[in-house]
């Protein structure tokens, strides 16, 4: 009936012609002004704003280890944001990455520490790496299956899981018949041993100095195979229209609660993917707070991407270097990180703000 | 002088404008209706009356002062009420106990809201116990307190959105008796409809909204119905013949037997067989309670009925939404009572569910996926989709079934309701195998060219040799569509017409539970 009216199909036309700007504008603007306070902040703890960003600079992409450092970081974020749009897709949010990562990295190590060490050609870091990722897929999935059966909201599900996996993790390496590295010293700190050299990801450019892994490789991966997923294959439209409408899908003939656990074990277990790169990339034992907040960052970077896994990459490493350039300017200009944390929330809060306006424009 | 008079108002939504330069006098004690297809403006007008939504532009003026409420409180202070489609009463507390609700004040006088009630009743005829819980009461008795709820406060402007739409046949006459009585006594009423006959029966001026315009207001004094029509819809309908007729109840009566029903009437072998269904609610409370029905193939048969007495839960089971209590239902030889809606997908049912939001479609997805909602993977190769097969052959189905959209790749929300129900109809009758269809409310919602495209496709599939089953609450729709109509009450059926039988009187009596084969 609208388009009967030409003067309203024109308008219509107009709106859905700046929509696609609208969609890159917003983040990007976002991004820059959160930055532009988190400079006012840094001037307003007193430290030099320019010895700052010279640090801040210095430490996201200085070198070719710290560019390498940077992107290894944005690795696992992008793995973990990776799984939050697939099962977005499905209308599911997925907040437990902290908890997927966790469960990830641990049976990452213990694969790692029993067995996994003497397998050949490539297996003894693969094996791990499966293990890593299974146990996310089980962790995630065991909230898209209370969210089947129970209809229990995966909000509070995965969040909720992710508060058990991190004392999960800690038990594991406060007790020694578990991963905890048996005693050689009086010192000797609530952590695993560290994993066999066979088990860690290869470098990519191992002459150079960077610490660059074939994670990223793994990672790249999973953006195409997401993308191809979520954008042109069956399974795709069949998470979207059970995330539109289970009811109309059900009748459709689709096995909504099939789906509704498919997609949270996918999601999980690219967390848990995440998890077990995070250990075996750049860690190399278990620490009870391995996964610090890499979860969360995660997230974010899944909420940032609005459904995309092109977004997910740019969101990920906008992440990978903020985070490394951060822990540089605490170090040199003595600028607390926390100022970073504030600017990344100020990011999450911007662009969650600006979508209702974006969205609105969507919709009429 | 004008009790009410609205000029150049207008109100947009986005980049739609739902009204355009409305202007509009209602008099002193008459009664004004409005007429108009889905869309057309009618309920927001009302709105704007009643202060749910502001006018973009335009003024009210309200017994010669300025009226433009901020909401509907302050459209309630100034004596302007309405009645909306949907009741706002609390089920499980009684009559007087709804009414004193929003008006009491510190203490709670009952025996004032009683006092009122009795005088009510004696001036309009609106009797009502004002001990009953509604939630005992019928969707007609219901309106009946909503409406007492109004007239409590001896308001100027009674205005009553689409009341009929949910009533039987005696309940409407009562209805319209009702806005006569108020409008004797000098108040104004304005009643929306889309039904010719009501208007005829009770208006004495009628305003035409086409698009968010108006395009006449005629004195019903020795009007013609048939202009009233065109101008309604836009175009002539005597072509349309008797169908459109029926769908807008010109007469107030239909004709004996539909006189497009040029296929077999006879029908052959019996496809679905359902018998002593019984469906309990999660609550216990039974809403089938032993339907035994046989549809043949080549036959349409009809359900009437007042809704809410089993007709939604028949079609959430037929549809496999909903696992049945007790009972069996065959389709062609296939048990299908309690299958997966796969299973009875695969056994040869076609369903067009009656909510054609929550089940028939998903707005959100493209024309080309929702028409293939049911068969994704019949255009993939390798897990992924291959587009443009599915995009050909959607278009291949839009020029079959007449779906208009510019493209198979527009949402489904961008379409109109008619053409959304063409889709879901190109759906279901394309699939393979396919014995019988389930048409619950089918065209409800749609305007008036949609309702005969939906009739002419129903009665192509019956002449195709598929058993239908139509279930509706138009009166008018079963009697020009079915070949016999069986009437639903309380979750069984009460009673079953033959064609060349078919009479309202009987039938509404049927429904109401009075059951005289």
């Amino acid at each position: 009936m609208v388009m009967k009216n030409p003067k309203l199909a024109r308008v219509a036309k107009g709106a859905r012609l700046e929509l696609v700007p609208l969609q890159v504008l917003v983040p990007v603007v976002s991004t820059i002004i959160a930055l532009g306070i988190g400079l006012l902040i840094i001037a307003a703890t007193g430290a030099s704003v320019l010895e700052a960003i010279e640090a801040f600079w210095d430490g996201m992409a200085g070198s070719d280890f710290n560019i390498g450092a940077s992107i290894n970081r944005a690795i696992s974020l992008a793995l973990v944001g990776l799984g939050f749009i697939f099962a977005s897709r499905a209308n599911l949010t997925n907040v437990g990455g902290e908890g997927q990562i966790a469960m990830g990295g641990m049976f990452a190590t213990a694969a790692a520490l029993h067995g996994a060490g003497d397998l050949p050609l490539g297996l003894a870091f693969i094996v791990p790496l499966a293990v890593g990722t299974i146990a996310g897929a089980v962790w995630g999935g065991l909230a898209g299956f209370l969210k089947a059966a129970r209809g229990t909201n995966e909000v509070i599900s995965t969040l909720l899981l992710s508060f058990i996996a991190l004392p999960l993790v800690y038990w594991s390496v406060e007790s020694f018949h578990l991963l905890r590295k048996p005693i050689s010293d009086v010192s000797s700190l609530p952590e695993s041993a560290e994993i066999p050299d066979t088990t860690k990801l290869p470098l990519l450019f191992p002459d150079n100095g960077s610490p660059l892994h074939i994670g990223l490789l793994i990672a790249a991966i999973a953006v195409v195979v997401v993308w191809l997923v979520l954008k042109h294959s069956t399974l795709g439209l069949r998470l979207r229209a059970v995330g539109l409408n289970a009811t109309a899908s059900r009748r459709a003939g689709m096995r909504t609660s099939f789906y509704v656990i498919l997609a949270m074990t996918v999601s999980g277990g690219l967390g848990g993917l995440g998890g077990a790169i995070m250990i075996l990339g750049q860690q190399f034992y278990l620490t009870s707070d391995f996964s610090s907040g890499y979860g969360f960052d995660g997230l974010v970077v899944g909420l940032l991407s609005r459904g995309s896994a092109v977004g997910v990459v740019i969101g990920a490493l906008l992440f990978g270097f903020l985070r490394s350039g951060s822990i540089n300017m605490e170090i040199s200009a003595h600028v607390p990180s926390a100022v970073v944390l504030i600017c990344q929330g100020l990011i999450v809060i911007v662009i969650a703000g600006s979508a209702i306006l974006t969205n609105r424009k969507v919709t009429r | 002088m004008a009790l009410l008079e609205l000029s150049g108002l207008t109100k947009r939504f986005g980049a739609f404008t739902a009204l355009d330069d409305i202007s509009l006098l209602i008099e002193r004690g008459e009664v004004h209706c409005l007429l108009g297809e889905n869309g057309a403006g009618k309920s927001t007008l009302c709105n704007l009356v009643f202060g749910v939504h502001r006018p973009d532009a335009g003024t009210m003026t309200l017994g010669g002062e300025p009226f433009d409420p901020r909401g509907p409180a302050e459209a309630l202070q100034r004596g302007v009420v309405m009645v909306h489609q949907h009741f706002s009463l609390v089920p499980n507390m009684s009559v007087a106990e709804n009414l004193m609700l929003g008006r009491a004040s510190a203490v709670l006088k009952p025996q004032d809201i009683i006092v009122r009630m009795e005088q009510l009743a004696a001036e309009y005829g609106l009797e009502i116990d004002p001990e009953a819980r509604i939630d005992e009461l019928s969707v007609g008795e219901r309106q009946r307190v909503e409406i007492i709820k109004c007239l409590l406060g001896d308001p100027q402007l009674l205005v009553l959105d689409e009341p009929t739409a949910v009533l039987q046949p005696g309940e409407i006459d009562a209805l319209l008796a009702i806005c006569r009585q108020v409008a004797l006594r000098g108040k104004s009423v304005i009643l929306v409809t889309h039904k010719l006959g009501e208007i005829s029966r009770v208006a004495d001026r009628t305003t035409v909204l086409r698009q968010g315009r108006i395009i006449e207001t005629v004195t019903m004094e020795g009007a013609d119905i048939r202009s009233l029509v065109r101008s309604m819809v836009g175009r002539d309908v005597q072509s349309a013949g008797s169908v459109l007729a029926a769908a807008v109840d010109i007469e107030g009566k239909t004709p004996a037997k539909p006189s497009d029903a040029a296929g077999p009437v006879s029908p052959g072998e019996a496809v679905l067989q359902i018998s002593d269904l019984v469906y309990r609610d999660p609550h216990g409370v039974p809403r089938l309670d032993g339907l035994s029905l046989t549809v043949g193939t080549g036959e349409i048969v009809g359900i009437a009925g007042v809704e809410g007495n089993g007709q939604t839960e028949l079609g959430l089971i037929l549809a496999g939404l909903a696992a049945p209590s007790a009972g069996a239902i065959v389709v062609g030889g296939t048990q299908v009572g309690g299958c997966t809606p796969q299973e009875i997908t695969d056994a040869g049912v076609g369903i067009v569910p009656e909510d054609r939001h929550a089940v028939a479609c998903i707005k959100e997805l493209s024309v080309a996926e929702n028409l293939f909602l049911g068969a994704i993977g019949k255009f993939s190769r390798f897990g992924l989709l291959d587009k443009s097969a599915r995009r050909k052959a959607a278009e291949a189905m839009m020029r079959d079934f007449d779906v208009r959209a510019s493209s198979p790749d527009v949402s489904m929300a961008s379409l109109s309701g008619g053409n959304q129900q063409k889709a879901v109809l190109a759906r279901e009758l394309s699939l393979d195998p396919l014995v019988f269809l389930l048409a619950a409310q089918p065209t409800r919602g749609l305007d008036v060219g949609a309702i005969e495209a939906v009739y002419n496709r129903i009665r192509a599939a019956r002449d195709d040799g598929l058993g239908v089953l139509l279930i509706s609450s138009e009166l008018e729709e079963l009697m020009a569509v079915s070949d016999r109509i069986a009437v639903i009450y309380r979750g069984k059926l009460v009673g079953e017409l033959a064609a060349g039988a078919f009479s309202r009187e009987a039938i509404g009596a049927m429904m109401s539970g009075h059951a005289h084969v």
